[in-house]
């Protein structure tokens, strides 16, 4: 009985290879769907949907084959191994959560198969020479570099950070920290949480009491939302408030805007910026989700776009890798080109938008040239 | 100033994780069952609450109303189709089937509303009372509190003045003793884990205007009211409602004297440390120890 | 000894799966996970089963052995089998921390002690600064001490090597006075008690070898995936998973957690990966394009762990005693 049973599993395992079978272009997508980060993903989701659309209106028919990770490493490396010896697709977009990209793009270079990551902020990503490995988005150190370079000419003195202890939110506070102090910025106060409490304010208190000019918030979706509430019940009001990305860039948190107003933040994209096609982009994107795209899926959205359209002409993954090396590209995200500088290999130099939120919208801030509106500073209630 | 803050804060919060404590250690009390599904039948009342007001306009304490007495439903036909087949089960066994449960709960949940969080937004959402010496009280919280002490006084009346209380309370005390008495233990435990349900659902719907709605949202207060049932005693309300009260001024102490991650460490340590000193819990029965 | 030579039987038939496969790296992944999970729950019976104490806890030793041989590699690149060792002496340190406190508890109370005790130690984890925190440990480089990293084998065989000592030590107690005394005390401790048995010093013999074995996986875990977090490899939904893992497969049996592990591993591919799906319409039991096979595209992916929700309900129904009891039920 048992025996027969192992038979039986090990016939079923050899079974899986020869299921598979070719197709014109296939491409991967490894995304976290369920788990803790499913909601940052759906956006994805629905940022490679629109662009699998767009590109089938221009003739380009796609074979995607979608992966969820739910935010393991082991089931992003098990979902990529597939991707790339099962059903061999010569390229794959992914994963979304730091730890997943940075496990996959350890692989790449072993497979040969050209991942290009869409919006995971860990620098490491592309700081380790891996040539099949490209990055779209912008990484972590941006976030704050950009938030404080936007402030900087207003020339405030003091610093508090409220974050949440994730990947992100250690990252990107570390190298605020680095960036303050060459600004001269005092840090005041440094208050990190455990995602998911019901109560801040002993926090908030804490950085209330310290009096900050700034103070820099890293948090998730939701989260933003609760920070921003209990800071407003026990009345902390810095002269600015800086988001850095997630939970200060959703349409959501825009909307509750007896917190949000006049809240600055740094963002991979803004829908009134002006590069080709974003307007547009946000504009339909919102018809068909009823919602306004986070800067997630335009980040997704134009991964899938560059990657379909280079494929569709490379063919294999070798040239496809070369392709990508060398080719530019200017759509909803501006300006793409995967270059090697400051450390970095085939990382696109996004810059960076500084966004306020102003009656429950979102306006481009800083920088100058992709702006219509000047920054406010300091705010008052 | 910030000492009295973190002690008010604390307090207000300890009421609603209070609520969660109950039901966990009333169903722990009658059935002897650890129950990992009752985050997830918080979140249940999350997202009613969240309906009644988006769809019916009803406000989020209103609705509570409507909401007890479905989460009662829910809760009991839960016993009867799954639970009371593990009632004599292995502790491990009924802890896992809990969790089945639980994932096919929040995993509905993702699939029907979609993993957006959702925001109650009241015209109290973020409005506080500022008492002089700037300490600001939160107006749903201070809500939230009164209502939890309203439920916890009618639920200990019921328990000690009607008779379907007092064949719960021996039921819990000692249920073949309860079933040779002549108590229907089967439909004790029904109405407990009922009761135990809609008093998630409540706390869910308390939590609903002051935090997100999101189909994962209830497993952050899982390990809580575990905490605060076991502090207080499996099985005893009042002892889980102190529980929730000292567990609320831990965490807001902690994060304000010694730091706001670590807090979760002291209540654990806090936990350990009772489980070591006192078994039974601050209002417990005895029977924990070895 | 029909045990023993029915392991060793067994392991020579795994050991030699590998060439049969050849390469490919997607299978082999999933047969490392497999024998991964299988020496997990195996080690988790050994007290679990045998001792009848449910811990729910074990993720701390996991990542112990996981932590300690990824800290001790990225800072000092000291070599692979030491780090082992020192993850084994850590996590033991563990055991016994832990087993002062929760063997003094039954039941219900030991089963959320042990939770206690494994989310001190993942919040410990994420606050340090030494451990990485929340950004984890990634070790780039691809070859330590003449080991390619990115070779699968070396895993496979080292996965396979911990379950076989794992399942012989598990044949061995079941001989053993030991193994009677955990069996004593787990079916009437109080009983076993007054007839002299020394139960901590049992209990906790049998929680070092559990943790210990639990520990080496959690080293080789960390070294395979050249990635950990707290959330891969401390968090309390791998305790539960290696206890479902168990249970389904039999708990206090010596095959049950391998075939527990053989049957829940793939399923849980297999749904992740939706090739349920894929395969539905190679078969041309479905039209891709028709609303079915659209459907099954679309959603299953999302629904994966909906439908694992609703196979662990259905088991702890229907196979109280696991796949294993009702094998044994039919002879």
């Amino acid at each position: 009985m048992k025996k027969k049973f192992v038979l039986l599993v090990a016939a079923v395992l050899l079974a899986f290879p020869l299921l598979t079978s070719a197709a014109p272009i296939k491409i991967g997508f490894i995304n976290s769907i369920t788990g803790k980060e499913a909601q940052i993903g759906e956006n994805l989701t629905n940022g490679i949907a629109m662009a699998i659309e767009d590109l089938k209106a221009k003739g380009i028919q796609v074979d995607l084959v979608k992966e969820d990770d739910g935010g393991d490493p082991k089931n992003a490396l098990a979902a990529y191994e597939k991707l790339v010896t099962r059903d061999g697709v010569i390229g794959v977009v992914g994963p979304y959560t730091s730890g997943c990209a940075n496990v996959v793009a350890s692989r790449a270079d072993q497979y040969k198969v050209p991942l290009l990551v869409p919006a995971a902020a860990k620098e490491e990503i592309t700081m380790k020479g891996y040539k099949n490995v490209f990055r779209l988005n912008a990484p972590a150190n941006v976030y704050s570099s950009v938030l404080m370079k936007a402030v900087a000419p207003y020339k405030p003195k003091t610093i508090a950070y409220v974050y949440a202890a994730t990947d992100f939110g250690v990252s990107t506070v570390k190298t605020a920290q680095e960036n303050a102090a060459k600004m001269g910025l005092k840090e005041v106060a440094n208050e990190k949480y455990q995602q998911g409490q019901l109560d801040y304010r002993a926090s908030l208190a804490k950085v209330k009491a310290a009096n900050p000019d700034l103070v820099f918030l890293v948090s998730y979706d939701a989260d933003a939302i609760l920070l921003m509430r209990q800071a407003r019940e026990i009345g902390l009001t810095p002269k600015a408030f800086l988001g850095a990305g997630a939970g200060y860039t959703t349409a959501q948190f825009a909307q509750q805007t007896e917190i949000s107003n006049l809240v600055i933040s740094a963002t991979q994209w803004t829908d009134d910026v002006n590069w080709p096609g974003a307007a547009s982009f946000a504009l339909r994107y919102k018809a068909k989700y009823a919602k306004d795209p986070s800067y997630h899926a335009a980040c997704a959205y134009e991964a899938m776009r560059i990657m379909v359209i280079t494929a569709s002409t490379a063919k294999t993954s070798v040239k496809l890798q070369a392709a990508l090396k060398a080719g530019s590209w200017n759509g909803i995200m501006g300006p793409v080109q995967f270059a090697d500088y400051g450390g970095f290999t085939n990382q696109n130099n996004h810059s960076m938008l500084v966004q306020q939120i102003s009656g429950a919208s979102y306006e481009t801030v800083y920088p100058a040239q992709f702006s219509k509106k000047k920054l406010i500073y300091p705010f008052k209630r | 100033m910030l000492f009295l803050q973190a002690l008010l804060s604390g307090i207000m919060t300890g009421g609603v994780y209070a609520l969660a404590g109950i039901g966990m250690s009333l169903v722990f009390g009658v059935m002897n069952i650890s129950n990992f599904a009752h985050g997830d039948l918080m979140m249940l009342g999350m997202y009613l609450a969240y309906f009644a007001f988006t769809l019916l306009h009803i406000d989020p304490y209103l609705s509570l109303i409507l909401i007890m007495p479905i989460a009662f439903l829910f809760g009991f036909l839960m016993e009867k189709v799954f639970i009371s087949r593990v009632i004599s089960h292995p502790h491990q066994n009924q802890i896992l089937l809990t969790v089945g449960l639980g994932l096919i709960m929040s995993n509905t949940a993702l699939l029907a509303f979609t993993s957006d969080p959702k925001i109650l937004t009241t015209s109290y959402s973020s409005s506080a009372f500022n008492i002089p010496g700037g300490i600001y009280l939160s107006v749903p919280l201070l809500i939230s509190f009164f209502i939890t002490c309203g439920i916890t006084a009618i639920l200990s009346l019921f328990l000690l003045k009607t008779s379907t209380g007092m064949a719960l309370r021996a039921t819990s005390q000692n249920r073949e003793a309860a079933q040779l008495m002549g108590i229907n233990v089967a439909k004790m435990s029904a109405i407990a884990f009922g009761i135990g349900t809609a008093l998630a659902a409540t706390a869910g719907a308390l939590i609903a205007p002051i935090y997100y709605i999101h189909p994962l949202a209830g497993h952050s207060f899982l390990l809580k009211a575990f905490t605060i049932s076991v502090l207080g005693g499996l099985g005893s309300v009042a002892g889980a409602g102190v529980g929730g009260l000292i567990i609320g001024v831990v965490e807001s102490m902690s994060s304000t004297y010694i730091s706001s991650d670590w807090k979760d460490v002291v209540v654990f340590v806090l936990f350990l440390a009772i489980l070591l000193l006192r078994p039974q819990g601050l209002f417990g029965k005895k029977g924990g120890e070895s | 000894m029909k045990q023993f030579a029915l392991i060793a039987m067994l392991a020579v038939i795994a050991a030699a799966l590998p060439l049969f496969i050849g390469e490919n790296p997607y299978i082999t992944g999933i047969m490392i996970s497999v024998l991964m999970m299988a020496a997990l729950s195996s080690a988790w019976n050994i007290l679990g089963g045998y001792a009848g104490q449910y811990s729910f806890g074990h993720a701390a030793y996991f990542g112990a052995g996981a932590y300690t041989t990824m800290i001790l590699i990225t800072l000092y690149n000291l070599n692979p089998i030491f780090c082992m060792a020192a993850g084994i002496v850590v996590a033991c340190i563990i055991a016994l921390i832990t087993g002062s406190i929760v063997f003094r508890l039954r039941g219900h109370y030991f089963a959320l002690a042990s939770i206690a005790v494994a989310e001190i130690v993942r919040l410990s984890v994420l606050n340090f600064e030494f451990t990485g925190g929340a950004q984890g440990i990634l070790l780039s480089d691809l070859s330590l001490w003449g080991l390619d990293l990115n070779s699968k084998n070396p895993f496979y065989y080292g996965m396979l090597l911990v379950l076989v000592v794992t399942l012989t030590i598990t044949a061995w107690l079941r001989k053993s006075k030991t193994g009677f005394y955990l069996q004593a005390i787990r079916e009437d401790q109080d009983a076993a008690a007054s007839l002299g048995i020394n139960i901590s010093f049992y209990k906790n013999r049998a929680l070092l070898i559990s943790a210990a074995l639990t520990s080496v996986l959690g080293s080789l875990y960390g070294l395979y995936i050249r990635f950990i977090d707290t959330s891969a490899v401390l968090d309390l939904r791998l305790s539960i998973e290696i206890i479902l893992t168990a249970i389904i497969g039999g708990v206090g049996t010596l095959w049950g957690p391998v075939v527990g592990a053989l049957l829940l591993v793939p399923l849980a591919e297999v749904l992740r990966s939706n090739l349920l799906g894929d395969a539905l319409v190679k078969a041309r039991l479905v039209s891709e394009t028709s609303g079915m096979g659209l459907f099954l595209k679309e959603n299953l992916a999302h629904a994966h762990v909906l439908v694992y929700g609703i196979i662990t309900v259905l088991c702890i129904l229907y196979l109280p005693k696991g796949i294993f009891g009702l094998f044994r039920r039919v002879k």
